[in-house]
């Protein structure tokens, strides 16, 4: 387990050192290079190829390992994130373990940036120096074999939970569809038609929530909601809190009977709080499923004992007073997040008057005025001259109002204009907007459609106020166009209202250990390249609980995640990385700090010390400097091979020399986009990766120092382990940690970036060189000191 | 809990002095104790002052919030433009720590405004005090007089700087006019600016903006308008026969302040509230306000 | 032969962005989403040839003539309709206050001509007494040649006084004289400079 000295001595190293068709060898002097390394104690070839990706190249390698003994393969070329896998899987199609095969970056990081040969080259000789060093210590890993529950878990049955549901059940995997409310269908029940191609909501949807209740491999549960998860990725335990419905599902026929005669009235949720339910009630008359509930808020009997007027008239005997609120647990493999959106409440706009005049609407509650024929909440009658006021709350800064376009207001207050133009005679729809957003398929031929054939007129200026004026409504803005007010009455008013995280999802990030992003809605893996991933394994989110979308977008994501979900669990198990922390127990007094630190909650306390979850382990190393008795260690990123590669990197060179650990996913990738740029920077810039900014320790600083650096940068990616302040705080205890050794804080410097960030991160390399030239290179003696020292350090 | 008193160079000595005398009158009633801030200067005036220097303007603010530190931890104000003025001047002065120094160093007044919180007297009223106490105040309810109340703009904004009502739909002083006994009118756009100094630089908008309100009073069939800025109070009320030759129509509105209202309800006499100094005569408006409203005129006739 | 401008009678200063940015509510012009609530919601636009959204539009374009020479910057009374309701929380009124400021310094002729000496004026009567007097100020703007406007305002003036509203004296107010005495000698080196 252990990288002693007998398998540091006994390895046997090849070193290959690609031309890349002159894109390497033009700049770096790969014969040098290779001169270079063959002295190194234990390189045992070394030889340099034009193309060793190609075929006769990896050819090279593989003899080497079959015949000539070697056990350790370093391949200086491109960037791993190019050809690791290549290489991999060549070496071990030789016999050797692919763990034990390591790249230097003389590409990316150094032919295609630097133009000075002697400066190249030397830099180069330093990567591969130090990429032999680790090779050294590299140790055969097989990664760990799960077995994978095929079950799946969708929590939240609106349109984007059916979807996935129906997808995945299709695909012959079981699935538990959970929702809060007594209904599936989430807010597209309460739609009238869908924007581009007026479909009738209720009429694509009514027939999947059928499917979904007849699906043979979906299992509906309703009225629950989450309240913790444990496990891993593959096989996870989710407890729900599941709320009585007090009626007996198999006995309801859903008669109506009950609510004749229910004394209790609330605002009907269904209907947007246009009209009242009762206690006892369906959510609405297609819903799935098809049975009335009883909400407990709200009875009569259940709060003040009195009553029972429903059970004595429900025709099937299907009241049941004594259901209890109920645990349930589930066993899956993977969970798909799907809880949807709520829109604000407008009301916190004083200047729109919502709540002071019964024809102020939202856009849900036109929705439904239009579903029931629509007409002035008011006095009924129908409404000719309607004002569409758009981003009520969107894209507003600071405290009031969301950031964020809701992106569906301009295509909604649209749809609703046309639907006006239709349903009523002599209509007159107004729209008022900031900017008209018809960005999706056949959006910009609908809003043509609705000035060319629809009479709707359009406004450009966000709308001032909306005030009641007897019965009628009087809206005021100003035509930005013209620079001309506009002062009207209108017989309806409609707010389409910003679209928000739904209650409640605070709590869903924390119970499964999800981000939540700026705008409030939950955080995608990658905004691009994992759009529907969380960043926990085996947890995936669609629909709007990632933010406003409409329903085209809603479906696209939730087969999106049907796929991702049905690759994960289709396997039947997992492989997980075997890039994982590791125990050794005789080390190990139990003190805990690892399992405080880590941010996958992956190690537990036994009763010998603790344990690492290697499924959980996300390989990110923030615990291994913290261990006080030096315990923990880092498979793949071993203290040994660290601290190998540090020394070979730093040991060559001119100063001023700067080591910069990057974070090896978003730092590193950034680098390789500028290199691929052709931007230059300093040649004595060298790049280890390192899996996170917290797996570097107060020891590979001084080891850094000893061996021949001036100056230490780190980067961590702005989606890594440690970020802001946390990251900040960190360094800071580093630097401090350094100081006493003679190493002053100009010498460490720290930033996080993005990917496409690499200019700033540039920027950050040549500040930081200037720092480090003006701090000077370190004396010979003490470098010396420090490399005493570094024994006695165990943190 | 006695209070910092700021007047404001209007309510002190120039067009709203009767807005001090009806306050002083009510305020011994209600026993708020008002300490007036000795040598107070000019508020720093919103605009008049900070368009040309705005380090002078917030000097003269500045200075004005630490002569009232040493009497109260809060300046109380009659005019919302001082009020405005003075709660911005203390956020600018507390969160830009270069521009306090640089205000202290030029003008060797060691400003701040940390000490003490700038609010409107209305504020007072309405929190401090409270509804029923004042209600249990009322000896000549004002049952028969048809009240709208005109806000303005500064006394409810811009939201978070001390203003205590809400911003587009403010409620206080029509509860305040509900608590004397009055009808309270509502008043279509009563927070809309009724031109403040644009009467002396662009008289032609300030008429119109104030003709609008007005308008709006006679509309809803307010026989009296209750304003809390003697900015409003002088455009509403001086100014009005100007409007009225504007339009070429007749408005009659009296425009009395929060304080003159108050102080007929209490009982107190037509002279003691100054309200021989408006301009828009008060007679019919008295006369509807309610037998024991003239009883209390004739009184002190 | 007449030709379209795209931007007419300007030449765009790119410093002036920089500088206005630097006044207070300057900080967030260019988070302006040009959406117009500010005219829709200013009581006193109708006056104004250019809305505060327009106003802002052509700070960004650095047409800083323009925007002086408007009469928007000059008619705006501070009543903060437009900062409430703005979704960028954008605070016109100091802006425009400060615009003001930089077209009296430098002295580009204000669209409303009492303006200017209005606001000169309120400085000079505050630094003399510390507390504003109507009948000077009144008498330091009025303009000499309008002798209706000037009639009408002197009987208003009279009326005031005679309801003993407006005092015949000026103020006095002996503990600010020291403060008074900075006040006046910053503005009477100012003025010399002019």
């Amino acid at each position: 387990m252990n990288s002693g000295l007998p398998m540091a001595d006994t390895a046997q190293i090849g070193v290959f050192i690609c031309h890349c068709g002159g894109n390497i060898s033009n700049t770096v002097d790969v014969t040098e290079v290779r001169d270079e390394v063959a002295k190194i104690d234990g390189v045992r070839v070394a030889t340099t190829y034009e193309y060793v990706c190609s075929s006769p190249g990896q050819d090279l390698i593989k003899e080497a390992i079959k015949n000539e003994g070697v056990n350790r393969v370093v391949v200086a070329s491109c960037s791993p994130r190019m050809h690791l896998e290549t290489f991999r899987r060549a070496v071990e199609e030789a016999g050797l373990n692919p763990y034990q095969l390591e790249m230097a970056n003389i590409r990316e990081q150094c032919s295609w940036i630097h133009n000075d040969r002697l400066q190249a080259t030397e830099k180069a000789a330093d990567l591969v120096r130090g990429a032999v060093e680790r090779a050294r210590h590299l140790e055969p890993l097989e990664p760990e074999k799960m077995r994978v529950n095929p079950g799946v878990l969708v929590v939240g049955a609106g349109i984007a939970g059916i979807t996935a549901a129906l997808e995945i059940a299709d695909k012959g995997y079981r699935v538990h569809l959970v929702d809060r409310s007594p209904s599936v269908g989430g807010h597209m029940a309460q739609l009238s038609k869908t924007f581009p191609t007026m479909d009738c909501s209720s009429c694509i949807l009514a027939p999947k929530m059928v499917q979904v209740a007849h699906h043979p491999n979906i299992k509906i549960i309703t009225l629950a909601e989450p309240i913790s998860m444990s496990g891993s990725p593959g096989n996870y335990t989710v407890t729900f809190r599941k709320l009585p419905r007090y009626v007996d599902e198999a006995k309801c026929t859903a008669c109506g009977e009950c609510v004749k005669y229910c004394p209790s009235r609330v605002d009907s949720e269904f209907e947007a709080g246009l009209s009242q339910r009762k206690a006892i009630y369906i959510p609405f008359a297609q819903a799935v499923p098809n049975k009335y509930a009883i909400d407990g808020e709200h009875c009569l009997y259940l709060n003040k004992g009195v009553c029972r007027v429903c059970e004595r008239f429900c025709r099937g005997k299907a009241i049941n007073f004594d259901q209890k609120e109920e645990t349930l647990e589930l066993n899956v493999g993977s969970i798909i997040l799907s809880t949807g959106y709520e829109q604000i409440d407008p009301k916190i706009y004083g200047n729109y008057s919502y709540g002071l005049h019964p024809d102020i609407v939202t856009n849900l509650q036109y929705e439904r005025l239009m579903i029931q024929g629509i007409h002035r909440p008011s006095d009924g009658k129908p409404p000719k001259k309607v004002a569409f006021i758009t981003c009520v709350g969107s894209r507003c800064s600071g405290d009031v109002g969301q950031e964020y376009c809701c992106k569906i207001g301009c295509m909604n207050a649209i749809k609703e204009a046309v639907l006006l133009d239709k349903s009523i005679p002599g209509a007159n729809p107004w729209i008022f907007y900031t900017d008209v957003r018809a960005h999706g398929k056949g959006y910009e031929e609908f809003y043509a459609d609705a000035r060319n054939v629809h009479n709707v007129r359009f406004i450009r200026g966000r709308v001032a106020e909306v005030m009641p004026n007897g019965e009628k409504i009087t809206v005021r803005a100003e035509d930005t166009l013209l620079g001309m007010h506009v002062e009207e009455e209108f017989d309806l008013v409609v707010l389409q209202a910003a679209l928000v995280s739904p209650r409640g999802l605070k709590d869903i990030a924390q119970i499964f250990n999800v981000p939540i992003g700026h705008d409030g809605f939950l955080l995608e893996r990658h905004h691009k390249l994992r759009p529907v991933d969380t960043s926990r394994d085996g947890i995936y989110a669609c629909g709007c609980v990632l933010g406003p979308k409409d329903v085209r977008e809603t479906t696209l994501e939730a087969m999106a995640t049907a796929s991702k979900v049905a690759t994960f669990v289709g396997k039947g198990e997992i492989l997980s990385s075997p890039e994982v922390a590791r125990v050794d127990s005789t080390k190990c007094d139990g003190c805990g700090v690892c399992i405080a630190i880590c941010p996958t909650k992956a190690i537990e306390k036994t009763d010998r010390g603790v344990r690492v979850n290697p499924i959980s382990c996300i390989g990110c190393g923030l615990c291994v400097p913290q261990c006080p008795t030096g315990a923990l260690d880092l498979n793949h990123c071993t203290e040994a091979q660290l601290l190998a590669q540090i020394r070979g990197v730093s040991s060559g060179g001119t100063a001023p020399k700067i080591i910069a650990f990057l974070e090896r996913e978003t730092p590193y990738a950034s680098v390789d986009l500028a290199g691929q740029t052709r931007l230059s920077y300093a040649p004595n810039i060298e790049i280890i990766p390192v899996p996170s900014v917290g797996r570097i320790g107060v020891k590979h600083l001084l080891q850094a120092f000893a061996s021949g650096a001036d100056g230490v940068a780190l980067v961590e990616g702005d989606d890594g382990c440690l970020q802001g302040n946390a990251l900040r705080e960190y360094v800071a205890k580093l630097k401090k940690a350094v100081a006493p050794y003679g190493i002053g804080p100009s010498r460490i410097m720290s930033t996080s970036t993005t990917i496409p960030q690499y200019e700033k991160l540039l920027n950050f390399f040549e500040m930081f060189n200037k720092n480090v030239t003006k701090a000077g290179k370190i004396p010979d003696e003490m470098r010396q000191k420090l490399g005493k020292t570094i024994e006695e350090v165990s943190t | 809990m006695k209070y910092a008193y700021f007047p404001g160079c209007s309510v002190h000595h120039s067009t709203a002095k009767e807005y001090e005398t009806s306050c002083l009158a009510v305020s011994k009633i209600l026993g708020i104790e008002l300490e007036e801030i000795p040598g107070w200067n000019c508020c720093g005036s919103i605009d008049a002052v900070y368009a040309y220097d705005p380090t002078a303007s917030l000097a003269l603010a500045g200075r004005n919030l630490l002569l009232a530190e040493k009497i109260s931890s809060n300046i109380v104000t009659l005019c919302s433009a001082c009020f405005f003025t003075l709660s911005r001047a203390r956020r600018m002065l507390q969160n830009d720590v270069s521009l306090r120094e640089q205000v202290q160093k030029m003008y060797n007044v060691p400003v701040s405004g940390e000490g003490v919180k700038v609010r409107h007297f209305l504020d007072i009223l309405v929190n401090d005090v409270g509804y029923s106490e004042i209600a249990k105040h009322v000896k000549v309810p004002l049952r028969d007089l048809k009240v709208a109340s005109y806000y303005g703009c500064l006394i409810v904004r811009p939201p978070g700087l001390g203003s205590f009502d809400d911003p587009e739909h403010p409620k206080s002083l029509e509860q305040m006019v509900v608590n004397l006994g009055a009808q309270s009118i509502d008043l279509p756009d009563k927070t809309r600016c009724c031109g403040a100094s644009l009467f002396i630089t662009h008289e032609e908008a300030m008429v119109e903006m104030t003709r609008r309100i007005l308008g709006n009073a006679k509309a809803a069939g307010a026989n009296c308008i209750v304003t809390v800025c003697p900015l409003c109070q002088f455009n509403l009320d001086a100014k009005q026969t100007d409007v009225e030759a504007h339009v070429g129509s007749k408005f009659g509105i009296p425009v009395l302040f929060s304080t003159q209202l108050m102080g007929l309800a209490f009982g107190l006499s037509p002279r003691e509230l100054g309200l021989n100094k408006n301009f828009v005569p008060l007679h019919s408006m008295l006369l509807n306000a309610g037998e024991q409203v003239v009883e209390v005129v004739v009184a002190h006739k | 032969m007449k030709e379209l401008k795209v931007i007419e009678n300007s030449v765009p200063d790119p410093s002036f962005l920089e500088t206005v940015q630097k006044f207070p509510g300057g900080e967030k012009i260019t988070d302006c989403i040009q959406c117009g609530v500010c005219g829709g919601s200013c009581p006193a636009r109708a006056w104004m040839d250019y809305s505060p959204m327009q106003v802002i539009h052509m700070i960004r374009h650095g047409l800083k003539d323009k925007v002086l020479s408007t009469s928007t910057i000059w008619i705006c009374a501070s009543c903060y309709a437009c900062t409430t309701r703005c979704p960028r929380g954008i605070d016109i009124p100091i802006l425009m206050s400060n615009l003001k400021r930089l077209a009296m310094e430098e002295k580009v002729p204000a669209k409303i001509r009492t303006k200017p000496v209005f606001h000169r004026a309120f400085m000079e009567v505050i630094q003399k007494y510390g507390r504003m007097y109507e009948p000077e100020l009144f008498l330091k703007v009025a303009d000499k040649r309008d002798l209706l406007g000037l009639f009408h305002n002197a009987s208003l003036g009279f009326r005031l006084m005679r309801k003993g509203k407006v005092g015949f004296k000026p103020p006095r107010v002996s503990e600010s004289s020291e403060f008074l005495a900075v006040l006046r000698s910053r503005n009477n080196n100012r003025r010399d400079n002019e």
